[in-house]
């Protein structure tokens, strides 16, 4: 009963096999098992989002969720959404503002990023600060996250008009 | 390292009931924003892990043929802050958990699960304070109600006994009015230092709670009675005062007993002010 059950994960489209205990969280699985090393275990705790990944399309907290209660869960990595011409027009924004020092935030800004674009196409500055409040970064001083996450809705906006 | 825990998943709440009055060391688990991460730290290392969130009859908010709303024990903190039923004087509670941590951990956080960890510097339990709710608590053999006034017994300790789990708030019908949550952090997102739930009815009863002072919110049926009866800044610092009087706030990382102290007047007098004006630009 405690010892190690198979799991299969939906995870960016495919069924994949894992082996987990149930004390073992979605993103030891992603990292260690499935080798989807986008999502950052960063404080293991909820607080720094750097392991933010998409649960039914809705942002969570992959060391905050148990690997065996996700199989009936859609998730998407960053590895996944990178194809999405909206992550791709996030991750140019990031590289265009210089949105990143040492890069280790980048995958959990860009998922949250992304999850903010999808709900909300014209978000103010205050609606980009929300969403990534949950998001530490403690090398940029967010201005130029904030202002890339504001260059991509724009860069979107501007796709869908033309 | 300890064992890992079996983890069972039932989908009703008498199987769940069953699973924890029959398993040695078994916790519920709920949204696992608190459980996880404090398993993770390897402050708790249960045997054995019931998970709450398939069980329908937990999840949800349900409005009343008389308009009390019950809110299932495992919902999430993002349906609370976006259901516009949450109205009158019971928008304190939409406000409050638009404030809990960030959009993830919104997603995934319950308020049962929240309310049964009774972390002094939540944001539910001042707002289920100012909007009098009952809590249902369940076990294998028996149900009962509990006033949230009584819900809190000690730092992070509950009246729940083992096998008992909260079913649901019960939340009397929202009176016409304003409902505000007043929340000082030290970052968006963080447990509050000091947090103020104000109800202001339009038919001029007041409620006010204080979070963040200690292992229960923080209410006065005097202070209560003052508001109600006036609700003019001087009235406001008077009922600070008291609150603030009968405050026994603890010195952590968030900040002293004594900046403690002096924000619950300052707090309780901007967030009546605010609530005042928003009633009159409702008016």
């Amino acid at each position: 009963m405690s010892g190690r059950d198979t799991v299969t994960l939906n995870i960016n489209g495919a069924a994949l096999q894992a082996s987990a205990a149930a004390s073992d969280t979605l993103l030891t699985v992603i990292r260690d098992q499935l080798l989807l090393t986008g999502a950052k275990r960063g404080c293991n705790q909820g607080v720094c989002g750097a392991c933010t990944v998409l649960s039914d399309s809705q942002p969570v907290r992959s060391c905050l969720s148990l690997a065996l209660d996700c199989d009936d869960k859609r998730i998407e990595t960053i590895e996944g959404l990178s194809n999405d011409p909206a992550m791709q027009t996030l991750q140019h924004a990031f590289i265009a503002a210089g949105a990143f020092q040492c890069g280790f935030c980048t995958p959990g800004m860009l998922v949250a990023a992304f999850a903010l674009l999808t709900s909300n196409q014209r978000p103010s500055e205050i609606d980009i600060r929300r969403a990534l409040s949950g998001n530490l970064c403690r090398c940029t001083g967010y201005k130029k996250i904030v202002e890339a996450v504001l260059g991509a809705a724009e860069a979107l906006a501007w796709k869908v008009v033309a | 390292m300890a064992s890992s825990p079996a983890l069972f998943r039932p989908q009703t709440l008498a199987e769940a009931l069953e699973l924890l009055a029959s398993t040695v060391d078994a916790r519920p688990l709920s949204g696992g924003a608190s459980l996880v991460a404090m398993m993770n730290a390897g402050l708790v290392s249960p045997a054995a892990l019931v998970s709450l969130t398939r069980i329908a009859e937990l999840s949800g908010i349900h409005v009343t043929a008389d308009g009390n709303i019950t809110i299932g024990a495992a919902t999430r903190h993002n349906t609370i802050a976006d259901d516009s039923r949450l109205g009158g004087t019971a928008s304190v509670l939409a406000q409050a958990a638009t404030q809990i941590a960030g959009t993830a951990v919104r997603n995934m956080g319950t308020i049962g699960g929240a309310i049964a960890h009774a972390d002094p510097g939540l944001d539910f339990p001042p707002a289920l304070f100012a909007v009098d709710a009952m809590v249902e608590i369940a076990s294998r053999s028996e149900r009962r109600r509990v006033s949230i006034r009584e819900f809190f017994t000690d730092w992070y300790t509950t009246v729940l006994q083992p096998g008992e789990i909260v079913v649901s708030l019960e939340i009397p019908k929202p009176k016409p009015g304003v409902g505000l949550y007043l929340k000082h952090a030290r970052v968006a997102g963080d447990f509050a230092t000091v947090s103020v739930a104000v109800s202001l009815a339009r038919d001029g009863e007041v409620r006010v709670a204080v979070g963040g002072c200690g292992p229960s919110p923080l209410a006065s049926t005097e202070a209560d009675r003052i508001l109600s009866s006036d609700t003019s800044p001087t009235a406001a610092t008077r009922a600070g005062d008291l609150l603030a009087s009968l405050a026994n706030p603890v010195d952590d990382v968030r900040g002293t007993a004594e900046y403690r102290k002096l924000l619950i007047p300052r707090m309780l007098s901007r967030a009546l002010n605010d609530a005042v004006a928003a009633s009159r630009a409702a008016a």
